[in-house]
């Protein structure tokens, strides 16, 4: 019983440790809005972090390696359908909108070729989707 | 033959991530989770592990992916591997005819409730589920034989779901389902979880009647900052091989969102038929219309996050029993965690938090305070326990 009270009481310590170290680091978080995001844009990621929580980690989404506009159309009306998932049409445009710029974002750190409709970042569509359903 | 089962299932989550002809895949998007968590019961006497629950090291993890072919077709395959082992959580195709009708066909988990749609630890910032929705972490899980609608709850059949607007700010959701059913034997006095999930069966149903169940769900934004979901769920259907007992699930739910805090509410119940036939079985008298047990099951939970990186977490959950107990074997000692009675209850009260220490990397602790209304076998009615774990996703 001692030697199982000090094992928890080690492990306890190294997670708080983890912790502290984790905090005082500047890691990217969960609730955190990418670096960089555009001030116009901050109200769609507010809307994208609110309905998306909803049900899933964003780190779901957001790490998710998706970096095509047309992959995202697909995948949030997907996720609009879900039963239950509080995604109106309305927030499906906004949604998209931040993740046409996160898209755009993650192309370019890839080095890919970023075609200049999606660089824009407050655009609210590309001329490969006509925009948001 | 569960082999053969498994090689499909590979076989399928490959060609689907990998192997499928990009002509007619359009998007493919691979997905995962895993927790490992501790949980330490410093009150369990002994150090015999297991006499109340799983106290130790747990691990649940899952592999999903998921296809879109068009805009209304599209396929979802999920993978688990936890307390039960490998199983299939999901394998079933969408197809949306517009946004008030779609139709999901495979294995899936009804839609019933509002915590079943975070069922995945990774989506939740406790390491456990509320206590109605519980699969195998509580205290006493054997004995009370878990949550009142043990989650998730794969099942195979067809699901019929909408989305109605009503006007701007405000949507009714609404699904209708038809599965297999729980299964379990006549004289078993509950549900058969293990058996109902198990695939070593080969998902196959145990009689020839679907169970049938739906929900409504109404949601509305109450400002640019609020939003309100309110939502009630049914399920029915038989569980043994003559279809001559029945289960009925019904609840309730509401979920309040004001900025960063969430308050969530739900309550559910199940009506059991119970095989009176031979009342020598139970553990008291049968009395008339005394074929059947209710379980009932709640929790309040309020989830507030404190910065970008810690979300606070208090829960207060629940459950109760009413109705006869099977009698124990003559000669049989009574268990570590004791028996029901004819009127149980068990309480508890979670103070956690979860720190995200990378946005895909996340540390969940918490406390929790048991109260019972049953002795166990050292006579105790409380307990407390502590959790201690990690998740990651993507």
């Amino acid at each position: 019983m001692v030697v199982r009270y000090v094992s928890v009481r080690a492990l306890l310590g190294a997670v708080l440790v983890v912790i502290v170290a984790a905090a005082c680091s500047g890691a990217r978080r969960e609730g955190a809005a990418p670096p960089g995001l555009p001030a116009e844009l901050r109200p769609n990621w507010d809307l994208f972090a609110r309905r998306c929580s909803k049900c899933h980690s964003l780190a779901r989404p957001l790490d998710s390696g998706i970096d095509d506009d047309e992959h995202w159309r697909a995948y949030v009306r997907r996720m609009r359908l879900t039963p239950g998932s509080g995604i109106s049409l309305a927030d499906e445009a906004q949604i998209l909108e931040f993740l046409r710029y996160y898209a755009a974002e993650q192309r370019r750190k890839k080095g890919k070729e970023i075609d200049a409709g999606a660089e824009v970042p407050s655009g609210t569509g590309t001329e490969k989707d006509g925009g948001a359903p | 033959m569960r082999w053969l089962l498994r090689l499909a299932i590979l076989v399928a989550v490959v060609w689907a991530v990998v192997g499928a002809d990009p002509a007619f895949a359009l998007d493919r998007n691979f997905a995962g989770s895993a927790q490992v968590d501790y949980h330490f019961v410093p009150t369990a006497p002994g150090a015999n592990a297991r006499r109340e629950g799983f106290d130790g090291v747990t691990i649940e993890a899952a592999l999903k992916v998921a296809v879109d072919f068009s805009d209304h077709f599209s396929a979802n395959v999920k993978v688990c591997f936890g307390c039960h082992g490998f199983e299939t959580d999901m394998a079933y195709f969408d197809y949306r005819v517009a946004d008030e009708l779609a139709v999901r066909f495979g294995r899936f988990s009804p839609s019933f409730g509002a915590f079943n749609l975070r069922h995945d630890p990774a989506n939740h910032r406790l390491s456990d589920k509320p206590l109605p929705y519980d699969m195998g972490r509580m205290l006493r899980l054997r004995s009370w034989n878990m949550g009142v609608l043990p989650s998730p709850f794969p099942d195979n059949g067809v699901e019929v779901s909408g989305k109605l607007a009503l006007g701007e700010g405000a949507w009714l959701d609404y699904a209708a389902h038809a599965v297999s059913g729980f299964k379990g034997d006549r004289l078993a006095g509950d549900l058969d979880w293990r058996a109902s999930r198990d695939g070593s069966l080969y998902y196959v149903d145990n009689n020839a009647r679907p169970a049938v169940g739906g929900r409504v769900a109404f949601t509305a934004d109450l400002g640019t900052q609020t939003d309100v979901t309110i939502g009630s769920s049914v399920m029915h259907g038989t569980f043994d091989p003559d279809n001559d007992h029945a289960y009925t699930i019904a609840g309730a739910d509401a979920s309040l969102r004001i900025h960063r805090t969430y308050v969530r509410l739900e309550y559910l119940a199940r009506r059991q038929d119970v095989d009176v036939s031979d009342p020598l079985r139970f553990r008291y008298a049968v009395v008339p219309n005394g074929d059947f047990t209710m379980k009932h099951g709640a929790y309040a939970e309020v989830e507030q996050a404190l910065s970008s990186t810690v979300d606070l977490i208090v829960r207060a959950d629940g459950m109760m029993r009413v109705g006869n107990v099977l009698a124990l074997p003559a000669g049989t000692p009574i268990p570590a965690e004791g028996e029901l009675s004819s009127r149980s209850l068990v309480g508890r009260l979670t103070l956690g938090a979860a720190f995200s220490i990378e946005r895909s990397l996340r540390v969940k602790v918490s406390s929790e305070l048991w109260e019972f209304s049953d002795r166990n076998a050292d006579g105790q009615l409380t307990a407390v326990s502590f959790h201690l774990g990690a998740v990651g996703t993507f």
